[in-house]
């Protein structure tokens, strides 16, 4: 290669650079033109200054610190509360999630094309549902109280565990289950011996996740009427005890520290 | 000579490829009947024929007589049940026991409510505690299958194949995954339970001096098409010149 076509190419590589250089920077100052725009339109002018004072808000907060700890002894049933509708909303969900995930697993679903595409909508329903909203729909179903939360729980966790689960199945070693046809066994013995052992670690594995998560939950849904600490925090905001409304935090925070200390013991136990 | 399993004009395929063209052979109740041939000449899927795993698209396969081919799903259910076989993958059920794995071939005569809850027959446990000493495992009887070396996993696989107390015994490529030196273990302990109990085999193997060393009778298939059949003594040059068609080295 001469020095002039090698000039060329440099120039050539020089000149890609430098365009890329441009459009990056030009990238960067839209986006934050586009922040800048936002903040304005969104939270300067939507915001009543007139209120806002640095001393206003420390004393706002500080109200927070005042922990109200008389309410202590009444907080532990709202927190046993909590807990076990959490917990019963992910047995739940896994019991619902199971055919769920069968139909959704496209190869064994039951009836091809028609009953994957069903598995796979009422996934997507069930988790593009809030659990708020389903939890508003329980109560109106079923009236104030843990029943609503647990269903409302219930139903937004089978999306999570069938897809998961579904997953699981489509991506099984095919040897074991040819085994079991061989030696003559039956489709249900295909399924048990061949697939759920394959899909048992993940299966528990979800189902703790989704419990870990449920607990979470299960702390605000109070706040439609479905019972445990949610309703408490919801009562202590509505009255503006701030020192409550912080007490319940804490407990809130104390349940789910406990239910990450549990769920990591529990996932190391079944791997 | 009587006849264990016949297989007559037997093809197999899909709509645009064909993968057996025509293969025939007999198998007599004492062979260790051997299949050799280069990748992709249709011996995984003419062993695969015989227990219907693949679905032939014509041709006769008989054991003692009865057509395989033409049965129902639920009489090719009864049929499987007296044929065993052995994988190249051993295909465990890796998180159960070895036990359990080795019962897992009964399951072809227990019912679905006694598999779901894992019940066994006591006698089905008895033949399993003995097949796992005839195979050399009676140490690792409450073990996961996954904890085993490739060997013993084998081992498991032949006495699965056993325990179902079998009429002929397919097996596919057992020593692919082992050491040269287990895959001979595993071939001589098949043959010697073989001439044990009596029971024909069938066997594909890519490796042509495992073949000849411990097999009765062999064919070769090249292309979905039989270019050979003889005794291993047969085996020669010309022969292995046909089935692998080695024109260009």
């Amino acid at each position: 290669m001469n020095a002039a076509t090698m000039n060329a190419r440099v120039d050539g590589i020089a000149r890609d650079r430098s365009r890329t250089r441009n459009a990056r920077t030009l990238t960067l100052l839209l986006g934050l033109a586009f922040v800048a725009a936002t903040v304005y339109a969104i939270v300067i002018k939507d915001t009543d200054w007139t209120r806002l004072s640095i001393g206003g808000i420390a004393t706002t907060l500080g109200r927070f610190a005042e922990f109200d700890v008389s309410m202590l002894p009444g907080l532990v049933d709202p927190t046993i509360d909590t807990a076990l509708m959490a917990t019963l909303a992910t047995f739940l969900g896994l019991f619902l999630a199971l055919p769920v995930a069968w139909l959704g697993a496209r190869n064994i679903t039951p009836l091809g094309r028609a009953s994957y595409v069903f598995g796979r909508g009422l996934m997507t329903l069930s988790r593009s549902v809030h659990e708020i909203i389903w939890g508003l729909i329980f109560v109106s179903a079923v009236g104030l109280g843990v029943l609503a939360g647990v269903l409302a729980m219930a139903v937004r966790s089978i999306g999570f565990i069938s897809k998961v689960i579904a997953e699981a199945i489509e991506d099984v070693q095919p040897g074991p289950l040819e085994a079991i046809r061989a030696v003559g066994g039956n489709k249900f013995q295909v399924l048990w011996y061949g697939i759920v052992p394959q899909v048992l670690p993940v299966v528990l594995g979800t189902v703790i996740f989704e419990w870990d998560i449920n607990i979470r939950r299960s702390t605000i849904m109070g706040l439609v009427g479905a019972g445990g600490l949610g309703l408490v925090l919801f009562r202590q905001m509505a009255r503006s005890n701030y020192g409550g409304v912080a007490t319940v935090l804490l407990a809130v925070l104390a349940l789910i520290i406990l239910g990450e200390v549990i769920s990591h013991y529990a996932r190391k136990a079944i791997i | 000579m009587t006849i264990a399993l016949e297989v007559r004009n037997l093809r197999a395929g899909y709509a645009d490829r064909e993968i057996l063209k025509g293969v025939s052979f007999a198998v007599a109740p004492d062979d260790f009947f051997a299949i050799i041939g280069p990748s992709g000449a249709g011996k995984s899927t003419l062993i695969r024929c015989v227990n219907r795993l693949v679905e032939p698209s014509s041709g006769e396969i008989l054991l003692d007589g009865d057509d395989l081919v033409s049965i129902s799903q639920r009489k090719l259910r009864a049929a499987r049940r007296n044929i065993g076989m052995i994988f190249q993958e051993f295909n465990l059920i890796e998180r159960l026991s070895v036990l359990d794995n080795v019962l897992t071939g009964r399951l072809g005569h227990t019912g679905t409510l006694r598999s779901l809850f894992r019940v066994f027959k006591r006698d089905d446990i008895a033949r399993a505690l003995s097949l796992l000493d005839r195979v050399g495992l009676s140490d690792h009887v409450h073990k996961r299958a996954d904890r085993l070396s490739g060997g013993q996993r084998q081992r498991v696989g032949i006495a699965r194949a056993l325990m179902q107390n079998p009429r002929l015994l397919l097996v596919d490529e057992p020593t692919s995954s082992l050491d040269p030196k287990i895959a001979r273990e595993v071939m001589a302990l098949i043959r010697e339970i073989a001439r044990e109990l009596r029971i024909p085999v069938l066997c594909n193997i890519h490796d042509v001096k495992l073949a000849t060393d411990f097999c009765t009778h062999i064919i070769g298939l090249q292309d979905g098409v039989k270019k050979f059949e003889g005794k291993p003594a047969d085996l020669d040059e010309r022969a292995m010149h046909d089935i692998y068609a080695l024109e260009v080295l």
